[in-house]
């Protein structure tokens, strides 16, 4: 009976723990994913207080809107070649870093230095370092050089390169994490073996890695596909529609050009596509990681 | 063997001078003159000159942005601890479905992207009346942060042994008392990863400010130095000094917090 009261006073103070989470997950997620829902079936312009429901309009326009499958284009164009470039270059830093290299932490804190800093200001700084900063640097070399941010074939490379540098930082740690967790019995055997570095690093070091890339990936691919304020502070979506995403297009159609219940319909398409690539990854990399 | 390794070394500093580079440029601007850098763009200025950010400091209100981002990160942050320490006690300790549930919910969350919310979230702002100030802003970090927050203190409350609690239940104290007099303490490593991952967002985001904040007087300073740049893109030796200004408070915290950094990164990898 005692038992019995202590549990239920126990568990009352359980549920009142929980309660200021769950408030502000409700205020901050759930009410506006909610509203957000209701929107999308509406042609609100985000201003005015009436809301007309027009069914599933928006969603049909939305799929049928050329725009869209441009900027979803851009965004993963961008993305798989962020991710790709991000987790060679940690990988590789991180297997640098790992052995036995003099000033081995100052390298890891100038390899993280650019990801401390905000997406404002090094889209600032390398607007600057491409118009000005490089091309003279290259000029001494005979090179001539313009801001590939002006160039329409160019300008998504360009944010690619300033994302890389500002990404690698994070991941680099997560495979130097990953890379201490392998008992170096394994790789010193295979090296007894008769394995190269590379034969190595192939069919030991790697498999056994297999889950910090499986995070990685996943990190930097939802990351990058979620991409926004480097975009609007270095080319807001120029030139032309090069560099537009998906993030800047929903932002641009939901406040910008008064079409909210549109741009709430394009946001959930988006989420929708953000739920199948994480699911599908997940599945990709954890099934390969039991195989290996 | 030995000339291998030099190579390596060799190949790593390039690599970092490379890094390094595109901030070398910003602070030469910040340290020189139009003149200057019209005279010679690489090289050093001649004598230290601090009068860029003597003059940005004046034009920039860079205090008052330097306070609030101070202020919003501080109280959201706090808010983030407290209550994902009490939600990741209660979840891992209650064991029962309705646990198990508020566990996943908080998980599906991470998967929302800002811009679904976005829109929804300035409306709520407006109807609340919590535009133009800093409460909303701490509200939503708060609720975003609460999150993976929990995701961190569930995991790391159950790694703590059952044993201690229940002797001191046995001695009369109540859930809170066990709360604050033995979990509290022992939750120090996964408090500072919470703290730094979050101080660091916070501290950075620039879109839910872009959001909610149009008066000058309470911007943060990413917002700020969006605007500072667009507004003085003519004089961009004085926009460079405002750039590195606004880069010195998170070098610092970076460089006093990085074992924690590393360590939450870390962390959060093993655990999401």
């Amino acid at each position: 009976m005692v038992n019995l009261r202590r549990t239920i006073r126990r568990e009352m103070w359980y549920i009142l723990f929980l309660v200021p989470g769950v408030l502000l997950f409700t205020f901050a997620v759930i009410v506006p994913f909610a509203t957000g829902i209701r929107y999308s079936f509406t042609n609100w312009d985000g201003i005015s207080r009436k809301l007309t429901y027009i069914g599933w309009d928006n969603y049909v326009n939305a799929l049928q809107d050329p725009d869209l499958w441009t900027v979803l284009g851009n965004t993963f164009k961008y993305a798989i070649m962020l991710t790709l470039l991000v987790n060679a270059i940690s990988l590789l830093f991180a297997l640098l870093l790992d052995s036995y290299l003099p000033l081995r932490n100052l390298f890891r804190t100038i390899f993280f230095l650019p990801s401390v800093i905000s997406v404002v200001l090094a889209g600032f700084i390398w607007s600057y370092n491409y118009s000005q900063g490089f091309p003279r640097l290259l000029s001494y070399l005979g090179l001539d050089m313009t801001s590939p941010l002006g160039n329409p074939d160019h300008a998504l490379i360009g944010l690619v390169i300033i994302a890389v540098w500002q990404g690698v930082g994070a991941p680099m740690i997560i495979y130097i994490a990953g890379l201490q967790g392998i008992p170096s019995e394994l790789t010193e055997s295979a090296r007894i073996d008769g394995a190269g570095p590379f034969r190595v690093f192939r069919s030991v070091t790697l498999p056994l890695l297999a889950p910090s890339v499986t995070i990685n990936m996943l990190l930097v691919l939802t990351g990058s596909l979620k991409v926004f304020d480097l975009v609007l502070v270095t080319t807001n979506g120029g030139p032309g529609f090069a560099t537009e995403v998906i993030a800047t297009f929903i932002y641009k159609n939901a406040f910008n050009s008064y079409k909210a219940g549109y741009g709430m319909a394009l946001s959930l398409i988006f989420f929708v596509i953000l739920v199948i690539v994480t699911v599908v990854q997940v599945s990709i990399f954890r099934k390969r990681e039991v195989e290996m | 063997m030995k000339s291998k390794r030099m190579f390596v070394f060799i190949a790593v500093s390039i690599a970092a001078l490379i890094f390094l580079f595109p901030l070398y440029v910003a602070l030469l601007m910040a340290l020189k003159s139009a003149k200057q850098t019209f005279e010679s763009f690489y090289a050093l200025p001649p004598s230290l000159d601090l009068a860029n950010f003597v003059h940005a400091w004046d034009t920039s209100k860079f205090p008052t942005a330097f306070l609030n981002s101070v202020i919003v990160t501080t109280i959201s942050v706090a808010l983030i601890l407290i209550v994902s320490a009490l939600s990741g006690y209660a979840i891992a300790r209650g064991n029962k479905p309705l646990y198990s549930f508020f566990f996943l919910l908080f998980l599906s969350g991470m998967m929302v992207p800002f811009q679904v919310t976005m829109l929804p979230l300035y409306q709520l702002g407006k109807s609340l009346g919590l535009l133009n100030n800093h409460w909303g802003m701490m509200l939503i970090y708060g609720g975003f942060g609460v999150q993976s927050g929990v995701l961190f203190f569930t995991g790391f409350v159950r790694g703590i042994s059952r044993e201690i609690e229940e002797a001191a239940r046995i001695d009369g104290c109540s859930t809170p008392g066990i709360f604050v007099r033995i979990i509290m303490p022992l939750l120090k490593p996964v408090t500072a990863t919470v703290l730094v991952l979050n101080a660091l967002y916070i501290w950075n985001d620039f879109l839910l400010p872009l959001l909610y904040l149009q008066k000058k007087e309470y911007r943060t300073i990413p917002l700020q130095q969006y605007f500072f740049f667009g507004q003085y893109s003519s004089d961009l030796n004085l926009a460079f000094a405002y750039a590195v200004m606004g880069l010195i408070p998170i070098i610092i915290f970076f460089l006093f917090m990085q074992r924690f950094i590393v360590k939450g990164i870390a962390a959060g990898a093993i655990k999401g």
